[in-house]
């Protein structure tokens, strides 16, 4: 039997809210959209292949250039994932330098990812404002690791720099500025109408299908279940940390969990910062023989790596999982479908927060 | 406050609004001292241990070339990844980018290198491909034979009763000449990098 | 002639329309150049707009190694902009392939195998101010005399 549709949208690779080349086919009847289907394949560059038979040094800049926006966390997880295999102790000044440097990748990520959706309702106003605080956490990110995207930071064994006295004065300062601004930028989105007329209500996501999609990380928080690697970290469970969560499902609860995350994100660092032991920064280490499956918490959801190492600590085999495609998937299959109009669509992809080149390395 | 035509002049004239008014800037286009950027020479001569070389994990980013001062290193700017690597391997200091070299020296830190020679005995042919080809064997024994024999006992491998044997590891440089030389991939050079600290220093609040 | 050469060298200088495309990248470069849109190094302010449309576009930002899928859908974006037209390519990757540059990957670079670059920006990624200062050196001579030259 055919069905009858109106009109096959096709979102295309080059599209003013999209960053990053991926395509979403929406069949629409009139207004409103009946499925949507995502077609990748643009940024694929065999990553995983090229790192076959390379040692760590070369393997953590593949990784860490999977996805330049949350850097880090892929070479944290990588790191650590090799440490788990050889044994090789962290020293406590070093794991705390660690989650600093995570919990400012994880703020400029967040930030950019609520900037992307402003910028797709049209609110440049406030994306722009977003941007601006932005640029305030990459000064940070320069201070403490030499460069502001990709900064290379994590080696087994510990980190690569220490924080300098006058550094730390100055990031604890510029917390405080940060923070103050991001409380006039919450309340400037909780109570503007038209943001709420674009926002609440819209891109549904239920428990039920979030879990049939296995969403994770914001995505799946902002409906309701609370799951987060976090909390079985080492560092992270001396650090206090305890999920965040709201339970309204749609795009304004996701933004605003972000928002709730970047709060969370400072107060972290400043516990960090207060409690900072004495100490090496890096301990040694080679890296050995053996295979495991690791995950970390990115700023987007679960990130996993399989890796199996020959006795040079060299890599036989991996496998890199990134969140977003779980994220894509949940929104086609789940919150596109019966949206009220076409608009809605871009909106809701966007707050989803998908990363394409985490998804197809 | 009510919102009256005075009150809004009032608002307009305040000196901190004409400030930021008339004298808005945006950031000037320059590069902070303190970011990572490609490695510039510091002038202190080159060695030629070539470690930069090894570690690099852009391909082609950097070379060692020779001119009339000696050997100097070399970095290409569109394949480099300013990574700082090579910066921290040169046991000389000769490089240096941002503040990744003044680290090292206030906080003791380093990156050692090492390389480690893996023969597959399996797949090893005992051709002596790998013996001819490397250039430390060349210069430690000029009549090494063509099947890779050798009378001498300081070069780093030799063929002996069909088998490759390595005498004395510790002499690779890492080059792996060897390896691309191998008809069947028998033999693998391992780049080892291990970054430590002696001296602890640290401030905490 | 030459008064109204001047006239639309000084114009297209002036007011650049920019859209860019990622051939894949690692988005490092992407959000370098969205750092250029934000007010601490706003590039509006020069008269160049990011929008993203080619059909309207006067320069073409490429960021990312060529990747398989962009086989046969690069030059065909490049015929459907309008003269006169330039396209520069950011960061390492259109460059020389970056550290992915590696048998048995599935790029193609460098970029100006496929379509003519006009300026390069080095660095993995650049920084937002490289980037400003490469489209400043460069906005006065890639359109200029296009009508002589380039006919």
């Amino acid at each position: 039997m055919k069905r009858t549709v109106d009109v096959n949208i096709p979102l295309g690779p080059i599209h003013p809210c999209f960053k990053e080349p991926a395509r979403v086919k929406c069949e629409t009847k009139g207004e409103r959209v009946i499925a949507a289907e995502v077609e990748l394949g643009y940024m694929k560059k065999g990553i995983e292949r090229i790192m076959k038979g390379r040692p760590w040094q070369e393997v953590m800049f593949l990784a860490e250039r999977v996805c330049g926006i949350c850097s880090v966390i892929h070479n944290m997880v990588y790191i650590e994932a090799m440490e788990q295999i050889s044994g090789i102790p962290v020293p406590p000044r070093a794991a705390y330098l660690r989650v600093v440097a995570n919990e400012l990748d994880r703020m400029q990520s967040h930030m950019l990812a609520n900037f992307s959706y402003c910028y797709t309702i049209e609110h440049e106003t406030l994306g722009m404002y977003l941007l601006d605080c932005r640029e305030q956490v990459m000064d940070l990110l320069e201070r403490l690791t030499g460069a502001r995207v990709t900064c290379a930071y994590i080696i087994p064994g510990g980190v690569r720099c220490d924080i300098h006295e006058e550094d730390l004065s100055f990031m604890l300062e510029s917390l405080t500025r940060i923070e103050s601004d991001l409380l006039r930028y919450t309340g400037m989105f909780e109570s503007g109408p038209m943001i709420a007329l674009r926002s609440r209500g819209v891109g549904i996501l239920t428990p039920e299908a979030a879990l049939q999609a296995h969403a994770v990380g914001p995505t799946a928080r902002a409906s309701g279940i609370a799951v987060d690697r976090r909390t079985q970290h080492p560092t992270y469970m001396k650090l206090g940390f305890a999920t965040v969560v709201r339970h309204d499902c749609d795009n304004y609860a996701r933004i605003m969990l972000r928002f709730d995350e970047l709060f969370q994100s400072i107060r972290l660092i400043r516990t960090c910062f207060t409690g900072l032991p004495t100490g090496v920064i890096r301990g040694g280490g080679t890296c050995k023989a053996g295979e495991i499956r690791y995950s970390g918490e990115a700023p987007r959801g679960e990130l996993t790596y399989v890796i199996k190492t020959d006795e040079y600590g060299r890599v036989v085999e991996i496998e890199i999982q990134s969140p977003s495609i779980m994220n894509i998937e949940a929104c086609c299959h789940s919150m596109i479908i019966g949206a009220d109009s076409i608009a809605d669509v871009t909106s809701a992809f966007v707050s989803a927060d998908p990363c394409i080149a985490c998804t197809e390395r | 406050m009510t919102p009256s035509l005075f009150w809004y002049l009032q608002e307009f004239a305040r000196p901190v609004w004409l400030k930021k008014f008339f004298f808005a800037r945006t950031a000037p286009l320059t590069t902070p001292p303190l970011f990572r950027d490609f490695p510039e020479p510091t002038g202190k001569p080159c060695q030629h241990v070539l470690f930069c070389m090894m570690v690099c994990p852009a391909p082609g980013a950097i070379d060692v070339v020779l001119d009339e001062d000696g050997w100097k290193p070399r970095i290409h700017k569109g394949h480099c990844i300013r990574c700082g690597l090579c910066v921290e391997a040169c046991p000389n200091g000769v490089l240096t980018s941002g503040r990744v070299l003044a680290t090292l020296q206030e906080q003791g830190t380093s990156l050692e290198v090492s390389f480690r020679i893996a023969i597959d005995r399996d797949l090893c042919t005992g051709c002596g491909n790998c013996a001819t080809a490397c250039p430390v064997n060349k210069e430690i024994d000029a009549q090494l034979g063509a099947g890779g024999h050798s009378s001498n006992e300081e070069v780093i491998m030799r063929v002996h009763d069909g088998d490759v044997r390595v005498l004395h590891e510790d002499k690779c440089t890492g080059c792996k000449t060897c390896e691309n030389s191998c008809p069947t991939r028998a033999i693998q050079i391992a780049r080892i990098l291990e970054g430590k600290q002696q001296n602890p220093g640290g401030v905490s609040p | 002639m030459s008064f109204l050469q001047s006239i639309k060298d000084k114009v297209r200088s002036r007011s650049i329309h920019v859209s860019y495309v990622d051939v894949g990248s690692c988005n490092g470069c992407d959000i370098e150049v969205l750092a250029c849109l934000a007010p601490r190094y706003d590039i509006e302010q020069y008269g160049i707009f990011v929008h993203n449309n080619p059909r309207e576009a006067d320069v073409l930002i490429v960021i990312g190694a060529y990747t398989h899928g962009w086989e046969e859908k690069l030059a065909p974006l490049w015929q459907k902009i309008p003269d006169p037209k330039a396209a520069i390519a950011v960061g390492n990757c259109p460059i020389s392939g970056c550290c992915f540059n590696r048998r048995g990957s599935y790029i193609d670079p460098p970029v100006s195998k496929h379509i003519p670059i006009a300026a390069e920006v080095p660095g993995c990624p650049p920084r937002p101010t490289e980037i400003l200062n490469a489209i400043l050196s460069v906005r006065d001579s890639v359109f200029a005399n296009w009508e002589v030259e380039r006919r």
